[in-house]
């Protein structure tokens, strides 16, 4: 084969050498047997006559020549190319409105591909990726679907799961690095040793943790990403062994990653062993997953997932025999679930995305109807032509080679235009949020989506050019040149297509309409939820304290109470707060409560509550509404007692008959010392925790800031002022009291409230867009088709009008066609947004799978479209004049 | 299989190998000569024969066609097979009735 393209190409390339030889070649052939014919006697005229009579014809030797080297079909194409270019150049209405459609919805497509493409189908960047698993805990039954993995997880499995060749845990999380004055706070990892062997990408140079570095008193050890040691450390290449500040301590450089390295979406500056004390291993930490660490790990390459997940179990089945926690945790639904790394990542999105590339598609599919039809009502317009062609003998072959060439050309140049439009389309997405999904910031334009994207506009045109070359060859020449002559309408069957092709189309577009409308409802429905407290006025931060100021609970408690001072006396502030975590943060923030006296029923289990410490007006600057008792203050995290609010949902679940203030509970999953119960003081209105369209009861406890603390705090602003006003007081008054503090994401409580909702702006938003341009495909479409009807029968409308039917009639004929159309369509449309409907539940919220009103819009919007696009036509119809017509034949 | 033996023995311009291939077969195979050069065109194409520009015996720039090694297993191949089936059917012409 490939001498052959070679010479091919050769051929291709050197046409002109290529011609000049083979002229020559021949030439000498002839002279040469003239020659020969002269010296056996001939005169020169004669033996040169008879060469060239014994040769044959030269042109159609050198024909001959040319095709047997290949160049035929390009001389074709060439050809065919020409001639498809003169006659989209010779109608340039249909071809701008063909390349537009195809550059739409090519483009449109191209945009949900790359996303698509780049957070579900890209492997992970490791080899083997599709070998990696994560291992969770879950406890159904208490409400916690997810609880990560254990640091005793990992050392009861570590080297003890035959089906794994290696497995890991890690957490996520961030710290403060940098001398003080330069200090600042970036996301870190904590990893196991054999993190990166799990994953098969480890450090450019320098080496991994040991073993020996998993403890407290070990790990002043880090490793550095390959972005920081670029910008922090001039990329020095004898950094092994240098000392980095993290949190006050310094630690020991003793490797550096390459900067292609990526663990999942994390951007992690510095990696640092996880470390832990023989406490946290033991088997009463079992359990204490918390969704902070996770687990990873590596199937062995003849292992499966299900034999990982049966080795995982039996294993859990023979350490609970000896768990005392075990009765407690099987009620739970304990299990601990194998999940595929990379589908476990983005299974939050998946659908929605799926979603959306359903959507585009069907915008394609639109599209791609609009074209057939307005092809063949050119290639009607044409048949005389190609009658008359294939009467004078044109093969099979050329005429549908003519076609595809034609249908390419458009598909190619409209693909071209649509590359543009993806790459818009890309950064519009991105701007939508799409580069905060997980993997996000793989999403971009590159050659392999736009490989993809010319490779689907080929097959485009071939599919185009199927139903189009079917026509061009069913055409009977003799019929084709009489129908024209006679005044005749068209072919019954191509008739039938045309409309049903229009059906299709509006059916098409009620079903994106359709779709389109139940995630804007949804949107509506989800804004519409109160998240339960007032987030207008309100600024939040998220500052933390670490490094040596801060070496306990009450020195973090004593900040906050100075920051509250400071604050609370600035003009437009009304009250100030500070807690461990605040709605809407993105952490989640659960952790067991046990309530005392309180029996668990069979099968119950302790459960996870969401838990904060707050301190301040916390409850006032969030605007909580109480509902018994009385909110905290900061005095209650001086007083001896100890107190706690908690919400209606956690009220409501444990105390359901009586009052539940005077009641007392403790931290952990159990009852603990009585000096350390925590007595119910107040109650107050359930909150949204997490997102609007939450509807876990799951309940919250309020406890002081000194009984649950942490050093990561949000502080809680609520003033009169404007926001950005309210966040730059707040960022004064907190460097004022300690300027070495790295204060995080400055946010409106609003501002978090909307981020929150943008999984379900941004498809609505996408969908409206989809939406407005099969809109537009349809009116162009059903206008195309219509008006082509009228211009087909003008005759016979001539002759009616003649004969004396009214210009209404006419009017009314067209209008009772388009009626038809739009009535086959909708319904056609309704069986498919039925089943649209089925599909998306998954992503909708307190929308029903098929709401009449959405369909009822739907289907007045499309009709009022497609009415509109008919009116035109119909119009020009009753306005045909008899004698004109008349005239013309 | 002609042309290639043709050309095997040396290289020749178009011209030379009709002449050849008349004078190799005892002039009793002639080829319509028009048809000879898409024939060569095409064993070029394949890679079997190689071409290349020279003085003709007369001082004339003539193209001159060569085997090349695929070209020569080809025709090792070609003629092996014609052999096999022209020694079959002479063994079929020349079976006799006593023999079926």
């Amino acid at each position: 084969m490939f001498p052959r393209i070679c010479s091919l190409f050769r051929a291709l390339t050197w046409r002109r050498d290529f011609e000049e030889d083979m002229n020559e070649e021949l030439r000498f052939h002839i002279e040469q047997h003239t020659e020969e014919l002269m010296r056996s006697g001939m005169s020169r005229e004669e033996a040169g006559r008879r060469a060239r009579i014994e040769f044959g014809g030269l042109t159609s030797v050198a024909e001959e020549c040319r095709e047997a080297r290949g160049l035929y079909l390009f001389d074709q194409l060439e050809r065919n190319l020409r001639y498809a270019g003169r006659l989209l150049r010779k109608s340039p209405a249909f071809t701008a409105t063909a390349l537009l459609t195809i550059a739409l919805c090519l483009g449109a497509n191209l945009t949900i591909f790359a996303v698509i493409d780049a957070i579900l189908l890209r492997p992970l960047p490791f080899p083997d990726a599709a070998r990696l698993v994560t291992i969770f805990n879950t406890y159904p039954k208490a409400g916690v679907e997810r609880d990560g993995a254990s640091i005793t997880n990992y050392y009861e499995r570590r080297g003890r799961i035959p089906a794994f060749s290696s497995l890991s845990i890690y957490a996520f999380g961030t710290a403060i690095v940098g001398e003080p004055g330069s200090m600042e706070r970036v996301p870190i990892t904590r990893i196991s040793p054999d993190f990166f062997t799990t994953l098969g990408a480890g450090p450019a140079f320098g080496r991994t943790f040991t073993d020996a570095e998993m403890t407290y008193q070990t790990d002043d050890v880090a490793i550095l990403s390959g972005a920081y040691w670029r910008q922090h450390l001039n990329a020095d290449p004898h950094v092994i062994g240098r000392k980095v500040q993290v949190n006050g301590h310094a630690r020991t450089v003793v490797g550096v990653l390459p900067s292609s390295f990526h663990f999942l979406s994390s951007d992690s500056q510095l990696y640092l062993p996880l470390a832990s004390s023989p406490e946290q291993r033991s088997p009463l930490e079992r359990h204490s997953g918390g969704n902070v660490t996770q687990m990873i790990a590596r199937l062995r390459p003849e292992a499966t997932i299900e034999q990982a997940q049966a080795e995982i179990d039996a294993q859990n089945t023979a350490l609970e025999k000896s768990d005392p926690q075990a009765k407690e945790m099987a009620a739970a639904g304990f299990r601990s679930l194998v999940v595929p790394l990379h589908a476990d990542e983005v299974a939050a999105v998946r659908p929605t995305l799926l979603l959306l590339q359903a959507g585009v598609f069907l915008l394609l599919l639109i599209g791609m109807v609009n074209l057939v039809n307005l092809l063949l009502i050119r290639a009607s317009a044409r048949s005389k032509e190609t009658a008359v062609r294939q009467a004078l003998g044109a093969s099979r072959r050329f005429i549908v080679s003519e076609v595809v060439v034609e249908t390419t050309l458009l598909t190619l140049t409209g693909g071209l235009l649509g590359l543009a439009i993806g790459a818009g389309g890309i950064r519009l997405v991105a701007a939508l949020g799409a580069d905060r999904l997980p993997f996000g910031a793989r999403i971009a334009f590159d050659a392999r989506v736009a490989g993809v994207a010319l490779a689907a506009a080929v097959v485009l045109g071939f599919l185009l050019a199927a139903p189009i070359a079917w026509f061009n060859l069913r055409l009977r020449p003799n019929d084709a040149l009489h129908s024209e002559v006679r005044g005749a309408t068209a072919g019954r069957g191509v008739q039938i297509l045309r409309h049903s092709f229009v059906i299709a189309q509006i059916a098409l577009a009620f079903m994106l309409l359709d779709g389109a409308g139940m995630l804007g409802l949804s949107l509506k429905r989800a804004m519409a939820v109160s998240p339960g407290f007032r987030p207008d006025h309100v600024i939040t931060a998220q500052i933390s304290l670490v490094g040596n100021n801060y070496p306990s609970p009450a020195a973090g408690l004593a900040f906050a109470e100075r920051l509250e001072a400071g604050l609370g006396s600035q003009p437009g502030v009304s009250s100030v707060g500070v807690a461990t975590n605040i709605p809407f943060s993105g952490r989640n923030g659960k952790s067991a409560a046990t309530v005392e006296e309180y029996v668990l029923r069979p099968g119950e289990s302790p459960r996870g509550h969401y838990s904060y410490g707050v301190g301040g007006d916390f409850f006032r600057a969030m605007g909580f509404s109480l509902r018994a008792g009385r909110f905290l203050t900061s005095a209650d995290s001086r007083s001896k007692a100890r107190y706690c609010v908690v919400d209606e949902d956690f009220a409501r679940y444990y105390w359901p008959h009586t009052n539940p203030l005077g009641h007392r509970l403790f931290q952990g999953s159990e009852p603990g010392p009585a000096a350390e119960a925590f007595t119910v003081v107040g109650v107050v209105g359930s909150i949204k925790q997490a997102g609007l369209t939450d509807n876990s009861a799951q309940g919250a406890i309020y406890y002081p800031y000194i009984d649950h603390a942490d050093s990561n705090i949000y502080v809680v602003v609520r003033g009169s002022a404007r926001a950005g006003a309210l966040g730059r007081m707040l960022q004064k008054t907190a460097r004022e009291i300690d300027p070495e503090l790295a204060i995080n994401d400055v946010q409106s409580m609003d501002g978090r409230i909307e981020d929150s909702l943008m999984a379900r702006r941004s498809p609505a938003l996408l969908g409206g867009i989809f939406s407005a341009i099969a809109l537009l495909l349809i009116a162009v479409g059903t206008y195309g088709v219509l008006s082509y009807s009228v211009a087909q029968r003008r005759r016979e409308i001539g002759v009616r009008m003649a004969l004396g039917a009214r210009p209404g009639q006419i009017r009314g004929q067209f209008l009772t066609l388009a009626l038809r159309l739009l009535a086959g369509g909708a319904a056609l449309g309704l069986i498919g947004a039925w089943m649209t409907g089925q599909a998306m539940q998954a992503v909708l919220f307190h929308v029903p799978s098929h709401s009449w009103m959405i369909l009822a819009a739907s289907a007045s919007i499309i009709g009022v479209v497609s009415l509109a696009a008919c009116l035109l036509p119909a119009l020009q119809a009753a306005r045909i004049s008899p004698m004109q017509v008349l005239a013309d034949q | 299989m002609l042309i290639l033996k043709a050309v095997s023995l040396k290289p020749l311009h178009g011209y030379g190998v009709l002449l050849r291939i008349q004078h190799i077969s005892g002039n009793v195979l002639e080829i319509p000569q028009g048809s000879l050069y898409p024939a060569l065109y095409r064993l070029e194409h394949q890679g079997l024969i190689i071409a290349e520009w020279g003085q003709s015996e007369n001082n004339r720039r003539a193209k001159f066609y060569s085997l090349t090694a695929e070209g020569r297993r080809r025709l090792r191949e070609e003629t092996a097979g014609w052999n096999r089936l022209a020694s079959a059917i002479a063994a079929a012409l020349s079976t006799t009735s006593e023999e079926v």
